[in-house]
């Protein structure tokens, strides 16, 4: 008896099968015709932000392609893994179509010969002159497009109202260094009981990040270029040491002296939102950290000045930017779909509404300046004065030896907090070391 | 013909094995010996790769960070197979005595070693952290001061063995458990009967039988330790000031954050005599 049921169970269910199989077959005529196309992409965290242009770029290219059954694939991995599982994948000749690139990478891909050169199709697409020029020339290597930059971040700092208030900061007072290290005294003796910390400052990987401004306001630079390269002729040389450097190092020791203590975890403005620190120097990024619902009031609370402190008021401030690049690999096998895809992503129409959300800003004028400005600014608070740092922002290199060099001085900044060596020792230590790196 | 297959066959049934072994270790072995000896980076990677001798290994010698982060890797690994062998040996005898719920709470003693390292290292980093760990904030309700756990260049590598400890030591006492019931109670049951203390039937008899355990157990703990690099990679990447950078993470940071993947493999050659010699030492103490 039980056997007789199995049996007739199975039958029934490959009769079911098989007719399934048969009308699915006459009930999508037309998605059997068309041709199958699989988009692989590898993006970095955080996810929505992808999410929200995928969707809305590849509703778009079904729309240009009606003959194509184009899926897309895309990965979304945290930050410090993109870049290693891209180049992994890139290196193993494992087709992807499309990668999110940190600005900083793109040498390193590009001179890896892992990345499409997109310099004529860039041409023939004729948007390069709504980008800002240093946006665009971020997605270039040596005089070649690699990648198009699609939005940006920059620096600055951010502060909570009340806790100023109650220490009796000014915070205009802490535009300058001097105003910054008395701020940090006023607001230490006032909030320790509540165990909330004056400053924050950055001890994690990522800290010449937040040095290089100081370097930048200063005069200085992170690499120069030089004549007589043992195999290059004229290559990078490492410039970060000039007195510039050794000044703009100095602050930061200032500050440790002063009892701000470097925080080598880093919860990208989180720490901030729940008021950890009454200051701190922040990427635009921190905003994502609040509830969207609190954006239309969060001025009320939360300050942001569009500076990092100077020396002296004479000095002009300057800020660091990021950003995401978009870049297709040379192991693409749908290279015209790939990049159909990319200047659909970078459209104003698709990607504003995802700035919007996400608080990022724009590399295009259209965006940054057009009617999109308007909703933007409508929507992200302290938008007008984070978009007035770009001009004056710089972006660090994009060279090959880049993550040996941000290394070697990641060492001398905390050779300074540590009070193993003084700022001069230390930028020179790690100097000869980057002279190394670089093939001198 | 017979009796040559006869003599093939158990060379037949080593074969599958043997392709594994050849595929999966010494064809990767051969290959970093190669890639040690030539010069391989990101960016030469897709490229010809020019032999370049023994400059890897010259770089690596040249290069004070590598030493740094032998010393660390002496500190880290001792801590941890001292403390990871003490504590696991410790449960494992007392939960061979007749207590109650033994197997329960060997399952719950377990489950560190069931959780990933990575998502231990995360648990780490929260509960270690200066301002958020719950660690500085039981410290503060009773009025001790805040402690660098992370960020004090002295104290952080510590703070990994607490982590690889918590993490490793369920391993300890599970073999060493497997060893314990291996012993014949009626050794146990003779010693009584001869006016033996418990602390002497462990002495006379415990241990003398766990040896090949023990040995075993000391050599696997240590390559581990040794090759870990997920809780100093996620809890520290390293720092502050290269004071939680072993040689493991040295090894990574080269190859895969700088992309100089042949001085990387050049560390991994370095990492796997380290291995072989400690193996040697525990095995020579074996057959002592």
């Amino acid at each position: 008896m039980n056997m007789n049921k199995k049996v007739s169970f199975t039958a029934l269910f490959l009769i079911v099968s098989l007719i399934f199989t048969m009308t699915s077959g006459f009930v999508f005529p037309v998605s059997a015709q068309n041709k199958q196309v699989s988009l692989t992409a590898i993006v970095a965290e955080p996810k929505e932000r992808w999410d929200l242009l995928f969707n809305t770029a590849l509703q778009k290219l079904k729309q240009k392609h009606p003959g194509l059954d184009i899926k897309l694939d895309y990965r979304v991995l945290p930050y410090d893994a993109t870049r290693t599982q891209i180049l992994t994948a890139m290196a193993g000749k494992t087709p992807i179509d499309l990668i999110s690139a940190d600005q900083i990478w793109l040498g390193e891909f590009a001179q890896g010969g892992f990345l499409t050169d997109l310099s004529d199709r860039a041409k023939t697409w004729g948007r390069q002159s709504d980008w800002y020029q240093t946006n665009w020339d971020g997605g270039k290597y040596n005089g070649k497009v690699y990648g198009i930059w699609a939005w940006t971040d920059i620096r600055s700092m951010w502060y909570w109202k009340d806790l100023l208030n109650k220490a009796g900061v000014n915070p205009e007072s802490l535009q300058t260094w001097d105003g910054y290290l008395a701020g940090s005294k006023a607001l230490s003796n006032a909030l320790k009981a509540q165990g909330i910390q004056p400053m924050h400052l950055v001890g994690a990987s990522h800290s010449p990040d937040m040095w290089y401004p100081y370097l930048w306001m200063l005069g200085g630079e992170i690499l120069k270029q030089k004549s007589g390269h043992p195999t290059k002729g004229t290559y990078w040389y490492p410039s970060f040491n000039s007195t510039q450097g050794v000044k703009a190092l100095g602050f930061l020791k200032q500050q440790v002296d002063a009892g701000i203590k470097p925080q080598v975890n880093h919860f990208w403005g989180q720490e901030f939102a729940d008021r950890k620190f009454a200051v701190m120097l922040e990427g635009s990024w921190l905003l994502g950290t609040f509830p969207r619902d609190q954006w239309p009031t969060i001025n009320h609370k939360v300050g942001m000045l569009p500076v990092f402190p100077v020396p002296n008021k004479n000095t002009k401030s300057t800020t660091m930017m990021g950003g995401w690049i978009l870049s297709i690999p040379q192991t693409s096998q749908n290279k015209d779909l790939a990049w159909e895809l990319l200047t659909t992503m970078v459209d104003p129409s698709v990607l504003t509404p995802m700035l919007q959300k996400e608080g990022y800003l724009p590399t295009q004028k259209p965006i940054g300046e057009g009617p999109y400005a308007v909703k933007l600014n409508a929507t992200i608070p302290y938008y007008k004065e984070m978009i007035s740092m770009i001009p004056t922002a710089h972006s660090r290199p994009n060279i090959p030896e880049y993550p040996q060099i941000a290394d070697s001085i990641k060492q001398a900044i905390d050779e300074v907090y540590y009070g193993m060596k003084d700022p001069k020792q230390a930028l020179n230590d790690a100097a000869a070391k980057s002279a190394k790196a670089l093939g001198w | 013909m017979s009796n040559i297959l006869a003599k093939a066959e158990p060379y037949l049934f080593l074969t599958p094995a043997f392709a594994i072994l050849l595929i999966f270790l010494i064809f990767p072995l051969f290959w970093n010996i190669y890639i040690s000896f030539h010069d391989v980076s990101f960016i030469t990677i897709l490229k010809n790769w020019e032999y370049s001798g023994w400059t890897n290994f010259v770089d690596l010698l040249n290069d004070p960070n590598f030493y740094t982060s032998l010393r660390t890797t002496v500190l880290f690994v001792a801590g941890s197979v001292a403390l990871q062998f003490t504590i696991g040996m410790l449960m494992a005898v007392l939960l061979s005595q007749k207590v109650r719920a033994a197997g329960v709470l060997r399952a719950i003693f377990i489950i560190p070693w069931t959780i990933s390292a990575v998502i231990a290292a995360f648990s780490f980093k929260f509960i270690f952290d200066y301002n958020f760990g719950i660690l500085n904030y039981i410290f503060q309700q009773i009025g001790l001061q805040p402690v660098g756990w992370l960020s004090d260049p002295n104290i952080v590598i510590w703070s990994l063995v607490i982590a690889n400890v918590w993490y490793g030591t369920p391993f300890t006492m599970l073999f060493i458990t497997a060893g314990l019931l291996s012993i014949n109670p009626s050794l146990y049951e003779a010693a009584v009967i001869d006016g033996a203390t418990k602390f002497r039937s462990f002495l006379g008899i415990t241990l003398p039988l766990l040896k090949p355990f023990i040995v075993i157990n000391l050599i696997l703990i240590t390559m581990w330790s040794v090759n870990f690099f997920d809780l100093q990679l996620v809890m520290t990447g390293g720092g502050p000031l290269f004071a939680s950078t072993t040689a493991s993470l040295y090894m990574y940071r080269q190859a895969f954050e700088f992309g100089l993947l042949s001085k990387g493999a050049a560390a991994g050659l370095i990492l796997i005599i380290i291995n072989i010699s400690v193996a040697f030492v525990y095995l020579k103490l074996l057959k002592r």
